[in-house]
């Protein structure tokens, strides 16, 4: 009996795979629209490589003084954006929420009302408003006015990516990893164990390996095109490239996709329905996407919970992809983040290869 | 030749029930064999065990004259499956899968042939989620032929099917038949069982209760007549009315079921019988007894139940 060639039918498996994929919609915009579409907006949004100009509305006194309109000036003078507004006006804004920052006058004085919910905003404000308040004054008593410090923006690497956009794009990279591995990976071997697609595959000759092979191998080619798609985005669009080494880039990625294919793998052998898959994936999905640096970093969070949230695979994934994608910088320093990446790697693949269930 | 299925005490423990209890059976080449038995008798469980899915706790399984420990892959490829709930990918089509799975196989068969055996030519390329129940069992039908089998199983091929579908489908499985191939099959449909099957065995508990040619079965009954009393609304207890017969009555929803051996003699003491206790009945039909009467008498329960 010659039953057909198993690479034969891993290439036929491989292909189908594809085929499918590509007729799937949903899985086509979040592999390869959504990435974009976060890139270009924020990208777009945060253009300035700082955060976009912050708008101080100011009340407008019942009489302008000299000192009001000299204070006005030296804020026209700064970074921020002035918007005046009568007393009516101004108190529906603020019942709206759209302002960050009020000035108004107080006594003989001026007093900031600070938007609790924008309170990092609004203390920039506050910070670039007293430092006008300074000017105004010495302008008004004839004396000198105070020295600023001159500033320029530069990443930890002293290299020349500085937009917000150069940040995003390592983000995303680690977050299409981590999506795959959870989704297209995780949730689809749940979903066939579950409905038993698996089932009726294991009563035809079609060796085992071979059909998990072929999913496995899409899943890498879909990050591997996803990876270059955002990549050609960014040079186009941004003008940003990386940094570091192409090669040390591309060991990276291929770490990162093995890392969280492994995991997915794992974490379906926890959920027998696609239900409590939904739940547990998640549980794993959010803290990981929302903490782990893929669109801010984590500074002004307690220390604790910075080091918790870098023994999380995603986190010191995606430091050690900025520094050599946006710093040009080698994975020397990286020694612990790798370890910690690692070690998920490793678990990931002794838990997918032991808990692995067919039915 | 040889039996194609021969299968020695199986058995399945499941954490709480015993779901097949000890099973032997043999299938000849080119027969149509029947499992019959209700809901959880064990049916799909024995199928399983025999086609390879769930491994047995105990017994011997041979088919084609391999067994599974050593010619697991060779019975794969000289076997078709239908499974009880066949899954495909969504966005396949009938074309797709049967070119898809037809590859994994030494022997395939036409894709084009297979479609118009089913039947689902106009929907070879139309994708999985839109095919109806009735054609998406037709398509779990011809994947199980794709690689010209001499073996086939079908796990209640007709579930959930109209009755123009299930007419269509025993065509299928007849012309199986005429072209030599072995096939097992699980219904809880007597009728299909009757109309289809070679040989069948009545399966409850796990357990085989009688096995047999529907003729066989049936004659074992002794009893090749019902004679059936239909009332209006409920039917009244026959007790009273059996007594004065001399031979049990069934009362069955609204019929009274009196099973004989002998209509001829029967009719006219029942008919005496009736004029003289005043019963008002709808009408009496005479029927022949059928594997439900055989199954009844085996278990006392109805199939359907």
């Amino acid at each position: 009996m010659n039953l057909p060639n198993p690479f034969e039918l891993l290439w036929r498996q491989f292909r189908n795979e594809w085929r499918l994929y590509a007729r799937d919609k949903a899985a086509m915009f979040w592999t390869f629209l959504f990435p974009l579409l976060m890139l270009f907006g924020f990208g777009v949004i945060f253009r300035s490589g700082g955060p976009p100009a912050l708008t101080l509305v100011r009340v407008r006194p019942a009489q302008e003084t000299a000192r009001d309109k000299a204070f006005l000036k030296a804020l026209e003078e700064s970074r921020l954006k002035i918007v005046t507004l009568g007393a009516k006006e101004a108190e529906e804004r603020w019942a709206k929420g759209e302002t960050t920052a009020q000035l108004e006058s107080a006594g003989d004085g001026y007093r900031l009302r600070l938007n609790s919910y924008l309170i990092a905003q609004g203390q920039v404000a506050a910070q670039a408003a007293s430092q006008a308040f300074l000017v105004a004054q010495a302008r008004l008593n004839g004396s000198p006015e105070p020295e600023r410090i001159p500033f320029v923006v530069e990443s930890p690497g002293h290299a020349h990516s500085d937009s917000y956009a150069a940040f995003l794009v390592p983000g995303l990279i680690g977050l299409n990893l981590l999506t795959m591995g959870l989704f297209s990976v995780g949730m689809v071997t749940v979903s066939y164990r579950e409905k038993g697609k698996f089932r009726r595959l294991a009563v035809t000759p079609l060796p085992k390996w071979v059909f998990l092979l072929g999913q496995i191998l899409q899943r890498v080619t879909v990050v591997v095109l996803q990876t270059a798609v955002l990549l050609v985005a960014a040079r186009l669009a941004f003008q940003i490239a990386n940094q570091g080494s192409n090669l040390l880039l591309a060991v990276l990625v291929v770490l990162g996709t093995a890392t969280f294919l492994a995991m997915g793998f794992a974490l379906s052998s926890f959920a027998s329905t696609v239900e409590t898959y939904g739940a547990i994936s998640n549980l794993v999905f959010f803290p990981m996407m929302l903490l782990s640096g893929v669109y801010f970093r984590l500074d002004s969070a307690p220390r604790w919970m910075q080091n918790a949230v870098f023994l999380l695979p995603l986190s010191p994934y995606l430091r050690v992809l900025r520094g050599v994608f946006n710093d040009g910088a080698t994975l020397a320093g990286h020694g612990v983040g790798l370890a910690i990446l690692g070690a998920w790697a490793v678990l990931s693949f002794v838990l997918a290869v032991k808990r692995f269930r067919w039915v | 030749m040889p039996d194609q299925i021969v299968v020695r005490g199986l058995r399945k423990q499941f954490p709480k029930v015993l779901a097949v209890a000890g099973v032997d059976l043999n299938v000849a080449a080119g027969e149509v064999f029947g499992l019959l038995g209700p809901n959880g008798a064990g049916k799909t469980t024995t199928l399983e065990m025999i086609e390879g899915l769930t491994p047995a706790d105990a017994g011997e399984i041979g088919i084609c004259g391999l067994n599974w420990r050593q010619h697991a892959q060779e019975i794969r490829a000289r076997i078709g499956v239908q499974l009880q709930a066949t899954s495909l990918y969504n966005k396949i089509t009938p074309r797709e899968a049967l070119e898809l799975f037809g590859s994994y196989y030494p022997k395939r068969r036409q894709t084009q042939e297979l479609l118009e055996l089913v039947q689902l030519q106009e929907k070879a390329d139309a994708y999985h989620v839109t095919l109806s129940g009735g054609q998406a069992q037709r398509l779990a039908l011809a994947l199980a032929l794709v690689n010209d089998p001499e073996v086939v199983f079908l796990d209640e091929p007709t579930a959930g099917l109209d009755p123009q579908g299930r007419r269509s489908l025993w065509e299928v499985v007849r012309k199986m038949r005429s072209e030599g191939r072995t096939t097992m099959l699980t219904t809880h449909y007597m009728d299909e069982a009757e109309a289809l099957c070679d040989r069948l065995a009545i399966l409850d508990h796990g357990k085989i209760l009688r096995s047999g040619t529907p003729a066989e079965l049936i004659a074992s009954l002794g009893i090749p007549s019902v004679v059936e009393l239909t009332f209006d609304g409920a039917a009244p207890d026959p007790s009273a009315f059996a007594a004065r017969l001399g031979i049990p009555v069934e009362a069955r929803g609204d019929v009274w079921e009196i099973p004989t051996p002998d209509p001829k003699t029967l009719l006219p003491k029942l008919f005496t019988a009736i004029e003289s206790e005043r019963l008002e009945y709808n009408q009496v039909h005479v029927r022949r007894a059928t594997l439900e009467d055989v199954f009844l008498q085996l278990t006392g329960r109805s199939l359907r139940e």
